[in-house]
Formats: C-alpha cells, sequence, structure tokens
C-alpha cells in the first residue's frame, strides 16, 4: 500500500490516486473513452486551420491546411492521445497492460490545453489583441479540453511493471535506433529554429511529451531496455553524434555553438568524477581547463605566444594535461585532509589565485608567461600531419567547415572522457568513491585508502580538463585571464548538478541546456544570469539529485523515501539475476 | 618607519571591514554548519539600501545626521534578505547532502548581484556614494602617517559592534541560547531553546554588521558597484577561518590578521612578486597555508563536529 | 447544472471582452521590408562596449553611426542599396567582443565595422574580421600596435583603420603639458591593459626625453575598488602630479581616494577618462584634474557642430560622448568606400576586397578634418586637446597638431 503520496514514483498501481481528477471525471465517466477520442479528433483538426490573423507571430500560423511547426507540435499531440486511448481500449490493449494509459492521457490532456492556452496567449499578446486569434485555435483548445475532461474520466489501471517485460532483443534494438534517430533530426530540427518564442514552446513541448511518456512508465522499459543492450546504445549514441555535422549542410552557426557544447560538455564530464563520483565539493576546477588553455596558448604559433618552443599538437596535449594534473596534485595533497566545506572554499581560493595570476604574468609583475590581461591572441589553427583544422573540406558531397572540424576533434575527446568516467565508475576505485561519498569514516575503517582515491579523482579531474583546455585554446582563438572566473565554475558544477551526477547521460543534458538556452533564447540576453541562479535555487529545494539521476544518488538524496530504497533493491536483483542467466 | 605604519594603517582599515563581514560567516557556520555563500551579497545589498535611503530621504544633504539613518537603511536591507533568504532557501534544506545548500547558496549570490544590477537604477556601471560631512573629507594627518576619515569610521564602527556583539553573546538569553545551539542543537532544543528563532537571529545578526560593512565601504571607496560582494565575502570567509570558525573572536582577530598581512606585502613584498597586482593572491595563499598547517585556526574553532 | 451556468457565463464574458481591445492586425500578404522591394541591404555593424560601465562612451558611438547611416540613406548616396546597422554589445571585454565579431563576421551583407572602443578589444576581434575580410575602422582605438604591429614598424591587419591618431601622439602630448606647467616629477599607474600600459609608456619616453622623473610607476588591478596600497605606495615618492593610463570607472575613484589619502595633486589621464561619469565618480575634489582626448573638441569646428546640431535634431537617449564625431568620421568612410566599391557588385560578401581597398584610399572632409589614412592605417589627422576639470566640468585648455 503506498503510503506516501508526494513523491511520484511513476511505477505500477495508480488506482491509489484519488484527487481532483476524480471529481471532474466521475460525471463524464461513461463517456469519457469517446470523449477523449473525439477530443483529440478536434485537437488536431483544429491545427489544420489557421491560428492567427497575420502572418509573422510565432512562426507563420495564419494559413489553412498547411500546418506551421507549432500546430505541427499538437497534431504529434492527438496522435499519442489516439494511440494511448487505443492502449486503454481497443487494438493496442495488450500494450496497454504495460503502459499506464489513463495516467498518461491526463498529462496530456492537462499539458494541451496549457500549451493551447499559452500559444492563444502568445498570439494576442505578439499580434496586438486576442481579436487576432482565429477560430481554428480556440477549436484546439476546446478539444484539448475535451481530452482532459475525458481522461479524467477514464479509471486508472494498474499496469505492470516494466522489468519483467521480455520483448525479442531486435525490437529493443530497433526501439533504441528508432529513439536516437529521433534525438538526431530532431535536435537539428530545433537548433534551426531561429524565434526564441517558437524554441521556447518546442521546448516545453518535447518536455511536456518527455513527461507524458515518464508517467506512463515508457522511459523505465527504455532505462532497462538501455542497461540491457548498453553497446548497442553507445554505438548508436557514437554514431549519432558524428552524423551531426552532416546535417548541417555547411552552415556554421549551429556547429560553433555545438563545440562550445562539446568544450563545456567534456569539461563537465571532468568534474563528474571529482563531484560526481568522489563527492568532492570543487568549486575552482575552470583553473585546470585555463592551465591546459594557457600551455596550448604558450606553445602556440600565435604571434603573442611567449615560449619559443613549439613542439607537435599531440605533445603539447600531454604537457597541458600533465601541468593541469600537477596543479590538482599541488592544490589537493593539504586541503583533501580537511572538511569538504573547506576544500569547496580552498578551490574556489585557487581559481581565484589562477585568474589572478595568469594576469599579473606579463613581464612587469612576474615573469613574461602569459601576457597579461589582454591575453593571448591569435592563436592560429591546429595543424595535424598536413590536415589543417581551419579549412573547409568537403565529405560526400557536403561541406564540412571550420567548426565541424573541431566538433569531429572534440567529439573523440569526449568519447576519451566517457570512457575513462564509466571503466572507473565500474572499477574497485569508483566503489571505493562511493563508499567515500556515503561515509568517510566507515569507508577509512574498511581500509579503503580514503586520501589516495580522493587526490586521484582530483588530479585525474585535472588531467583531462587539460586536455579539453588545450584544444579550447585553438578552437576560441585566444585565450584571456577573463574566461576564468568563477562564474565559469559555477555553470560546471551547475551542468553536472543539474543534470544529475554521477550519470554520463545526465551531465551530457545539462551541459546542453545551459550552453544552448542562452544561446537560442536571445531576447531574454539580459536576465541570463538571473533566472541560472533562480534555477540553480529551484532544483536543490524540489529535485537535488538532477534531471537524469541515478537511482542510487536519489537515494542519497531522499533518505527517507522506503519505496524508492526497495525499488532500488529489485531493479538491483532483477540486473544480477539477468547477469548470471 | 612611516611606510610600515602607514600600511598598518591601511591593513587595520581593510582588516576592519572584512571581521564585520566575517562574523557572518562565522556565526552562520558554528550553528548551521553551511557556507553562506551569499553573504557578501547581503554586504553589497546594505550598501546599496544605505545609498538608496540616502537618494530617496536626503538628496543633496551631506550633513552628519543622515548618517544614522542612512544605517539603519542598510541594516533594514540586509537583515531583511538575510532572514528571508533563511527562511525560503535554506530551512527546506537542513537535513540534505552538504551539496544542496552549498550550491543554493551560489545560486542565491548570482540571483542577487543580478537582481540589484537589473533593477536597481544605474546599478549597472559604479555609482556614487554620497559624501558625509566629518566621516569623509581631506585626510588626517600624524606624523608621516596619513589617515582617512572613513577608515576611521571603519575601525570604530568595528570597536563599537564587537562590544556590543560581545555584550549580546555573553550577557543575553538569546546570546547564551546562540553558545547553547552552536555547541550542541540537539540537547539544546531539549533544554527548551527554540533553535529555529536562534538561527534566524543568527542571520540577522550576520546581516547587521554586513550592513554596517557595507556602508563603511561605501565611505571609502566613495561608490558602491554590484560586484563589490564576491570578493570582499571570499576574503571575509579567509578572515573567519584564518582566525577559528565559528569562534566569534576568531572572526574579529582573523579579519584584521588578514587585512594587515595583504598591506604589508603590497609594501614590503620586494620584486616582481610584490604590490598590489598579488596583494589577493597573498591573502588566498595565506587561507591555503592555515589551513595545512593549522586548520583549527588562530584562537581555535568551535563548530559542532558533524558526525 | 447551475454550477455549470455559474461559470461558464463570465467566462464568456471575458472573453468577450477581450477579444473586443486590440485591433486587426495588418492583412497578411505584405512583406516586412516596407516600400520599394528592389534595393538590396547592405549591413555596417558597429561592435561596443554597449551595456556596463563604458557605455556612456559605447552607446555614443552606435548612435553617431546611426546618424550617418540615416544621412546616407536619406540622400541616396548608394543607389539600390539601403544602409542597415547591426550592433553587437562587446561590453569592454575581449571575450565578449570575440564572440560578436565572430556574430558579425558570419553575416554576408556585413561591409564593414565601427569598433571597437578597448585597445584589448581589438587585438581579439582583428584577426576575425581579418579573416572573413571586412573592413575594420576605430573611432577610438589609441593602441600603437594595433596598426604599427609589436615592433612598430609592420602592419599586422590590412582590414584594420582608424580615424582617432594614437597614444604615441597623445602620450607625447601629455608630456610636454605637463612639463609646460612645471611639474617634473611625475607617478604614474596602469590597469595593465593594452591602452593603460600603451600610453604610460609612451608617456614615460617622452616624459623622460623632455627632462621630468617617473617617481613611482605602479599598476592596479581592474577589479578593485580601493586603491589605498597603491597610494600608499606612490605617495611617499611625492610626485607632483599623477598620470593614469585607464578608463574612467577606475580613474575617478582612483581621483578621489588619492585626495582623501592626502595625495593633493592633479591626475592627468588620456582620452580613455575624458567623460562627464569621471567628475561625477572623482567627486569635488576633480577640479584641478587634467586629461587629453585626441582631435580638437567637436564644438571647434563648423562641421563639427553641424554634426552635434544633427544629432540633437535626431533625438537619440545617450548624448554622443567623447568619440561621437570620430565615429560619425568612421562610418562615412566606410560609405564612402561602399561608393566606389558597391557600383558594379552584385553582393556585399564578392565585394568585401574592393571595399577594404576604397576605405584605404577615401579622402573627404569630415568632422574631425581632413578624414584619410597613412599606409599603416592610421588617420592623417593628429591633432590632440588638453583639458581640465573646471567647477565640475572639463574645459579646454588647448590643442596641438602634432602631425
Amino acid at each position: 500500500m503506498s503510503t506516501s503520496t508526494d513523491i511520484d514514483t511513476g511505477y505500477a498501481d495508480e488506482a491509489d490516486q484519488v484527487s481532483i481528477w476524480d471529481r471532474i471525471g466521475r460525471p463524464v465517466a461513461p463517456f469519457a473513452w469517446p470523449l477523449v477520442l473525439g477530443g483529440a479528433v478536434i485537437l488536431a483538426a483544429g491545427c489544420f486551420l489557421s491560428w492567427s490573423y497575420t502572418s509573422d507571430v510565432l512562426g507563420n500560423l495564419s494559413i489553412d491546411f498547411y500546418p506551421g511547426a507549432i500546430q505541427n507540435l499538437m497534431i504529434i499531440a492527438a496522435i499519442l492521445a489516439v494511440l494511448f486511448a487505443l492502449m486503454y481500449r481497443g487494438p493496442l490493449s495488450r500494450l496497454g497492460e504495460w503502459l499506464a494509459s489513463a495516467t498518461a492521457l491526463r498529462t496530456l490532456g492537462l499539458g494541451s490545453t496549457v500549451f493551447m492556452a499559452l500559444v492563444i496567449a502568445l498570439i494576442g499578446l505578439q499580434s496586438g489583441g486576442l481579436i487576432n486569434v482565429m477560430p481554428g485555435a480556440w477549436v484546439s483548445l476546446v478539444g484539448a479540453v475535451l481530452l482532459l475532461v475525458g481522461a479524467a474520466g477514464l479509471t486508472p489501471r494498474a499496469s505492470r511493471d516494466p522489468l519483467h517485460a521480455h520483448l525479442p532483443a531486435w525490437l529493443d534494438i530497433l526501439t533504441i535506433v528508432v529513439l536516437l534517430a529521433t534525438v538526431l533530426f530532431g535536435a537539428a530540427y530545433v537548433l534551426d529554429i531561429e524565434d526564441g518564442t517558437v524554441f521556447s514552446l518546442v521546448v516545453l513541448f518535447t518536455g511536456l511529451v518527455a513527461y507524458t511518456l515518464t508517467r506512463a512508465g515508457f522511459f523505465t522499459w527504455v532505462g532497462i531496455v538501455a542497461q540491457t543492450h548498453r553497446r548497442v546504445l553507445m554505438l548508436g549514441a557514437v554514431a549519432v553524434a558524428f552524423l551531426f555535422p552532416f546535417t548541417q549542410d555547411g552552415s556554421d552557426a549551429n556547429m560553433s555553438i555545438a563545440t562550445q557544447v562539446l568544450i563545456f560538455a567534456s569539461t563537465a564530464l571532468g568534474l563528474n568524477i571529482v563531484v560526481g563520483l568522489a563527492g568532492l565539493l570543487d568549486l575552482g576546477y575552470i583553473a585546470f581547463l585555463g592551465a591546459g588553455a594557457y600551455i596550448g596558448a604558450m606553445f602556440s604559433h600565435s604571434a603573442f605566444a611567449t615560449i619559443g618552443w613549439k613542439p607537435n599538437f599531440l605533445v603539447v596535449v600531454v604537457i597541458g594535461a600533465l601541468v593541469s594534473a600537477t596543479l590538482g596534485l599541488i592544490i589537493g595533497s593539504p586541503t583533501l585532509r580537511v572538511s569538504g566545506d573547506y576544500l569547496a572554499i580552498v578551490t574556489l581560493a585557487f581559481g581565484e589565485i589562477f585568474r589572478l595570476a595568469m594576469g599579473n604574468l606579463d613581464g612587469q609583475d612576474g615573469p613574461k608567461l602569459t601576457n597579461g590581461p589582454n591575453g593571448i591572441p591569435a592563436i592560429p589553427d591546429l595543424e595535424i600531419g598536413g590536415f589543417s583544422f581551419g579549412e573547409t573540406h568537403e565529405v560526400l558531397g557536403i561541406t564540412l567547415g571550420r567548426f565541424a572540424n573541431y566538433y569531429f576533434l572534440l567529439l573523440l575527446l569526449a568519447a576519451f572522457i566517457i570512457t575513462v568516467f564509466t571503466r572507473l565508475n565500474d572499477s574497485r576505485i569508483g566503489r571505493g568513491w562511493i563508499a567515500i561519498r556515503e561515509d568517510e569514516k566507515a569507508a577509512e575503517a574498511m581500509g579503503v585508502n580514503t586520501f589516495g582515491l580522493k587526490l586521484f579523482a582530483f588530479a585525474g579531474g585535472a588531467f583531462l580538463a587539460g586536455m579539453a583546455g588545450t584544444i579550447k585554446a585553438h578552437h576560441d582563438v585566444s585565450v584571456t585571464p577573463d574566461q576564468y572566473i568563477f562564474l565559469e565554475s559555477a555553470f560546471l558544477l551547475a551542468a553536472v548538478v543539474l543534470g544529475g551526477m554521477g550519470t554520463v547521460a545526465g551531465v551530457l543534458i545539462g551541459a546542453t541546456i545551459l550552453k544552448l538556452m542562452p544561446e537560442k533564447l536571445r531576447f531574454v540576453a539580459d536576465y541570463r544570469l538571473l533566472i541560472f541562479g533562480l534555477l540553480l535555487v529551484l532544483m536543490m529545494r524540489f529535485r537535488p539529485e538532477g534531471i537524469v539521476a541515478s537511482k542510487r544518488r536519489q537515494l542519497e538524496f531522499h533518505e527517507e523515501d522506503e519505496e524508492l530504497a526497495d525499488r532500488v533493491e529489485e531493479v538491483h536483483l532483477v540486473e544480477e539475476q539477468e547477469a548470471k542467466a | 618607519m612611516t611606510d610600515l605604519l602607514q600600511q598598518l594603517v591601511n591593513g587595520l582599515t581593510l582588516g576592519s571591514l572584512y571581521a564585520l563581514i566575517a562574523v557572518g560567516y562565522t556565526v552562520v557556520y558554528g550553528i548551521v554548519q553551511l557556507i553562506n555563500f551569499a553573504h557578501g551579497e547581503v554586504f553589497m545589498i546594505g550598501a546599496f539600501g544605505a545609498l538608496a535611503t540616502w537618494t530617496v530621504l536626503f538628496q543633496g544633504t551631506t550633513a552628519l545626521w543622515v548618517l544614522p539613518v542612512m544605517i539603519l537603511g542598510a541594516v533594514v536591507a540586509s537583515v531583511t534578505t538575510a532572514v528571508i533568504m533563511e527562511r525560503i532557501a535554506y530551512r527546506p534544506l537542513r537535513g540534505a547532502p552538504r551539496l544542496a545548500p552549498l550550491i543554493t547558496a551560489i545560486g542565491i549570490s548570482v540571483a542577487l548581484q543580478e537582481a540589484v544590477r537589473l533593477f536597481y537604477p544605474g546599478a549597472k556601471s559604479k555609482i556614487p556614494f554620497p559624501r558625509i560631512d566629518v566621516v569623509t573629507g581631506p585626510a588626517l594627518s600624524f606624523g608621516g602617517v596619513t589617515v582617512q576619515r572613513a577608515a576611521v569610521f571603519t575601525v570604530g564602527a568595528l570597536l563599537m559592534s564587537a562590544a556590543l556583539l560581545w555584550w549580546f553573546v555573553n550577557h543575553t538569553r538569546t546570546g547564551h541560547g546562540m553558545q547553547a545551539v552552536s555547541e550542541d542543537k540537539d540537547t539544546a532544543r531539549l533544554m527548551g531553546v527554540n533553535v529555529d528563532r536562534i538561527i534566524v537571529i543568527a542571520f540577522a545578526l550576520g546581516a547587521f554588521l554586513a550592513a554596517i560593512a557595507g556602508v563603511a565601504q561605501g565611505l571609502l571607496n566613495a561608490n558602491v558597484d554590484f560586484r563589490m560582494g564576491f570578493l570582499a565575502g571570499l576574503k571575509a570567509f579567509t578572515a573567519a577561518v584564518l582566525g577559528g570558525i565559528g569562534n566569534i573572536q576568531g572572526a574579529v582577530v582573523g579579519g584584521l590578521v588578514l587585512g594587515v598581512a595583504e598591506a604589508l606585502a603590497v609594501g614590503f613584498i620586494p620584486g616582481q612578486f610584490g604590490g598590489s597586482a598579488w596583494k589577493d593572491v597573498w591573502a588566498f595563499v595565506l587561507l591555503i597555508v592555515v589551513l595545512v598547517f593549522r586548520p583549527q585556526g588562530i584562537l581555535g574553532a568551535r563548530v559542532v563536529d558533524r558526525a | 447544472m447551475r454550477s455549470h451556468m455559474k461559470f461558464a457565463v463570465p467566462v464568456v464574458v471575458a472573453a468577450l471582452a477581450l477579444s473586443a481591445c486590440g485591433t486587426r492586425g495588418e492583412e497578411p500578404g505584405t512583406g516586412s521590408t516596407g516600400g520599394d522591394g528592389a534595393k538590396k541591404t547592405v549591413k555596417i555593424g558597429v561592435i561596443a562596449p554597449l551595456s556596463g560601465d563604458l557605455s556612456a562612451l559605447g552607446k555614443g558611438i552606435q548612435h553617431s553611426v546611426e546618424l550617418a547611416v540615416k544621412q546616407a540613406n536619406e540622400s541616396n548616396a548608394l543607389p539600390g542599396w539601403t544602409i542597415e546597422v547591426a550592433a553587437e554589445d562587446d561590453e569592454g571585454k575581449a571575450d565578449v567582443g570575440k564572440n560578436g565579431a565572430t556574430k558579425l563576421a558570419a553575416d554576408d551583407e556585413i561591409a564593414g565595422v565601427v569598433g571597437n572602443l578597448n585597445s584589448s578589444v581589438s587585438q581579439q576581434t582583428q584577426p576575425v574580421f581579418a579573416a572573413a575580410n571586412i573592413v575594420q575602422v576605430s573611432p577610438a582605438n589609441t593602441g600603437p600596435s594595433l596598426t604599427r604591429g609589436a615592433d612598430g614598424n609592420t602592419r599586422p591587419y590590412k582590414t584594420f583603420f582608424r580615424t582617432c591618431t594614437t597614444d604615441i601622439t597623445q602620450g607625447a602630448f601629455a608630456a610636454k603639458f605637463l612639463l609646460d606647467q612645471g611639474i617634473n616629477k611625475v607617478a604614474t599607474i596602469h590597469d595593465k591593459k593594452t591602452y593603460g600600459q600603451g600610453l604610460v609608456q609612451y608617456f614615460t619616453e617622452a616624459f623622460k626625453a623632455g627632462g621630468g622623473e617617473i617617481v613611482a610607476a605602479q599598476t592596479i588591478n581592474p577589479d578593485e575598488s580601493n586603491y589605498a596600497p597603491v597610494v600608499s605606495k606612490v605617495a611617499p615618492a611625492k610626485p607632483q602630479a599623477v598620470y593614469y593610463g585607464g578608463e574612467y570607472p577606475q580613474a575617478g575613484p582612483l581621483s578621489q581616494q588619492m585626495k582623501a589619502a592626502g595625495l593633493n595633486v592633479p591626475l592627468m589621464g588620456g582620452d580613455g577618462i575624458y567623460d562627464p561619469t569621471y567628475i561625477q565618480l572623482a567627486g569635488a575634489t576633480s577640479n584641478g584634474d587634467f586629461a587629453t582626448s585626441v582631435g580638437e573638441p567637436t564644438d571647434a569646428t563648423d562641421a563639427g557642430k553641424k554634426f552635434l546640431a544633427d544629432y540633437e535634431a535626431a533625438k537619440y537617449a545617450e548624448p554622443s560622448a567623447a568619440y561621437g564625431g570620430y565615429s560619425y568620421d568612421a562610418a562615412n568612410a566606410i560609405i564612402e568606400g561602399l561608393k566606389v566599391a558597391l557600383k558594379d557588385a552584385s553582393d556585399v560578401k564578392g565585394a568585401r576586397q574592393a571595399i577594404v581597398d576604397a576605405v584605404g584610399k577615401v579622402s573627404f572632409a569630415g568632422v574631425t578634418g581632413q578624414v584619410g589614412f597613412d599606409e599603416f592605417g592610421d588617420t592623417k589627422v593628429k591633432v590632440i586637446s588638453g583639458y581640465k576639470v573646471d567647477g565640475g566640468k572639463w574645459t579646454f585648455v588647448k590643442s596641438e597638431n602634432l602631425g
């Protein structure tokens, strides 16, 4: 019997949810199912009519029978609703045993209604009055409301635990491939959207669909499939990432954002080892990235480079990584013995020392190494064995510009870091870190070399950041101390924490969101940092484990949740069984 | 010799500022084991509160009687901010792992900075701070040593605040309650101390002193800037650790020591690594050195051992 | 049923009320580009600090360019083309500037850019614009290395020009200015950025050559707001004046703190401090401080007076500030170049090399004098003026042509 009502488990047994839904739903219960179908149809029908009188609002919604982007979204929602309705009763009801279709329909209904209301409000706002909203939009709104009311009338049924679903392997793999393809083309499409409001609506819609599918239990099943077919997923993900530049048709605008996201994500993954795996609060991580970048700049062929020796780039990468790792050792050795809070402040202080030192070593206040506050500009593009990263190349008829070249290199780097991360996570070292994270004294009592492991995490994370930094110097063309301020460390930490500590997917999502949003939502550019600060506060209050959290981590943050603990144990046992079988 | 004395004077002035802010850090850390990252912003909001009071009520006046009202305005702004912060952001996270309140604090710090920058008129660049008679004006000279008037105000403010604080903590019930809570929260609760209220008072106390520091900084530098809280906060936390975290006298001593150390580093480190360019670096190096060789600080820490 | 009616009626009424307000939009079909659809667009970019501490100067640059473009469009200076302004904010920071420059450089309709304000930012944006072959004319960069290279004799980027003269001239003028007043013991302070450091360097050379003595040389961290340590290091050397290389957000408080700490001597700076905000920040004790600025005061010439009058009439939110005239001339230099280069061109991107060549050869009468560039891209007009703070305002003292 479920006793906690405020933690959403999303699993089986929805029969316990007594709420407003039933109050709305009871009067319509006999008509619920046809109402849902009817609502979905009306919603879709409304999308084929025009929604706005003028053509410049939200990407041209003013032509009948030619749906614009946002109308297409609602058509997709309607199709989903029909599918779920058929799962509840009808030809797809076998599928309906596994997925909680009634809950999904309720979420979809509520979400569509809110979405339509928002769209109508925006059309009214942007075109100067609700009178500019054409009947088509109101029709769709009515359809959404009908869907909502109908869904409220459906009695939720208990659904089976996806943990026990056994589908043929080829179906699993097909699902993974289809999902990845959706991600690839969806990403390409979304990145091309120019209008900030349309972009936000699309993202909102994606979130709505994702949430609906989560409530249905779909992603639980996907998660289990992903665990079982890990190799396929990884290969697929790599393929998707590799194919991305080819969908850009030679345009560099999105590629430059993509490369910045990759650099940021790579650094965040390095930080994930320090914060996510070993649980060390590092607030000065940007200094390691900066050390790598400065090494890359100082040894480059830039006119302002301060060191005469110009070795091969691969040598520079190694030097950069080693210098960063050494810095990590220097700062780690004295401070890892002290408590976690002190470590945070000391790393913060070290980050500031690094920034100030880089700004001072200009020959006047120190040896001439870094060219002071002006930094080292005009760093030429990389050249590895004759292949110049600055030139455009033609592959299979598609032009790949400068940023696409760096993209592939960074992809290689990211893959390397992810490999290191996963191997460490699954090893004795990783388990040692988990032990230290959860209770350091107990770990030490059990013979875990806490200091050594912590130092390894610190220096290891620094090593990876140094590598990323050397590439960053060439990508950015210039290195200045202002790029390595505390705020950047805060962003990195936020990417790790908001995305989900200790998981690769989580950090990637977090990094993408944090780097992508400011680029696309330029109309709130001024409020960007304010939103960031508030986001941190809200996330810590309501979902401290992040968006994509490993269950273990979730448990750490919600220690009193018995159900969650049971669930973690159950999943773990089933996995063990399957591994033995 | 006068050089040394001059730098000592500079150091004590700077140190007094650090000390006033450090008390806020140390008191909060001693009771809830939270590094209140946003305390630097509380200090900044105090300065802006004083500025706002002057702009709204006393535009154009420079008379001395305006100063206490400005200080009152600063205190109101700071204390309100701190109390709201505690209520909304920190209290719900009392039992959570260390990372959650720390990240929240960073978030609040950034949000407050931006809020002031966006919503206070003219805050996107530096705003001149009003010149008040007697506490600003031509400097006083003793022998070869010049002492700024605002510096006298700062040191005086520290001395008065320290005295008031000492009396409050040692001779009032609430003060005794604070000492009890920082020693052992649960036993204090069992003894009938209202722990929640004490925590709010701790935050308010820190904010009160930070507000005074904000006014002092405004008078010293002649301008306020929405970024002024960050570095000052960091140095002040360094000072708190230096003196012994959780220990109020430690915060005062730590602040003064840090200020003097910085000033002496500026004046007397020879060669390329001296001078004001490296001032902050030396302060942070001092922090690291203290943590390595004497983590409990100069006067000894007073923190509950969190098992 | 009744409860439903109670709910429905207000909703219907509200809906009617809401729909009653608001006007019908335009007929769909009228394109967003109004007027003559046959004209092609060419853009002139502006990259300057439009927000932050130096926005007073940056906004003046932006509006002056807008004025020049407006006048060019109205007089149909480029037949068959409409000129637009694309403004990017560099916040006075090298990094932000580089990103803004990358954005402008990716736009195929950009023919030329006016910017930047800070020499340290231009150092980052020069390579970006040069790689895209976009001509860049700065109204305010006085750092000599931008056109003369690190060794003083090699032009690093053929696309970079400036309408203001360099710090070699400015520093020399300042040195002479102080020596003429009998001041021969000076302490220098700078903020370590390209502009400040360079200015102090050339001032020092000229000052020593003229027989003066530099009694102290210090630096400050531009993020710092308390200058007591620096002042305490400088004061014992008993300078008769302090020469500051840097901008007004630091110079103002430095002047105020200096005098409050007992070092009661004038502070002199370059064009970076020549702004009314300096006096605001420096307070009442700033009377007696000096500054130099490139060129003559804008209202000294007839062309200048006309420019100021036109600017006033256009009612921009911010005044044209110190570099208004230079930005106006920079924009017009680009427009003059476009007159030649775009005559037979079909698109902007292909004409970029021609635009660079044409701008290098312009010669016309501008607000700041006869606008023309030498083989390094430096302006041929080498006039510097000295100003003094008197009664809370900058007042003109004298100017000299050091060409």
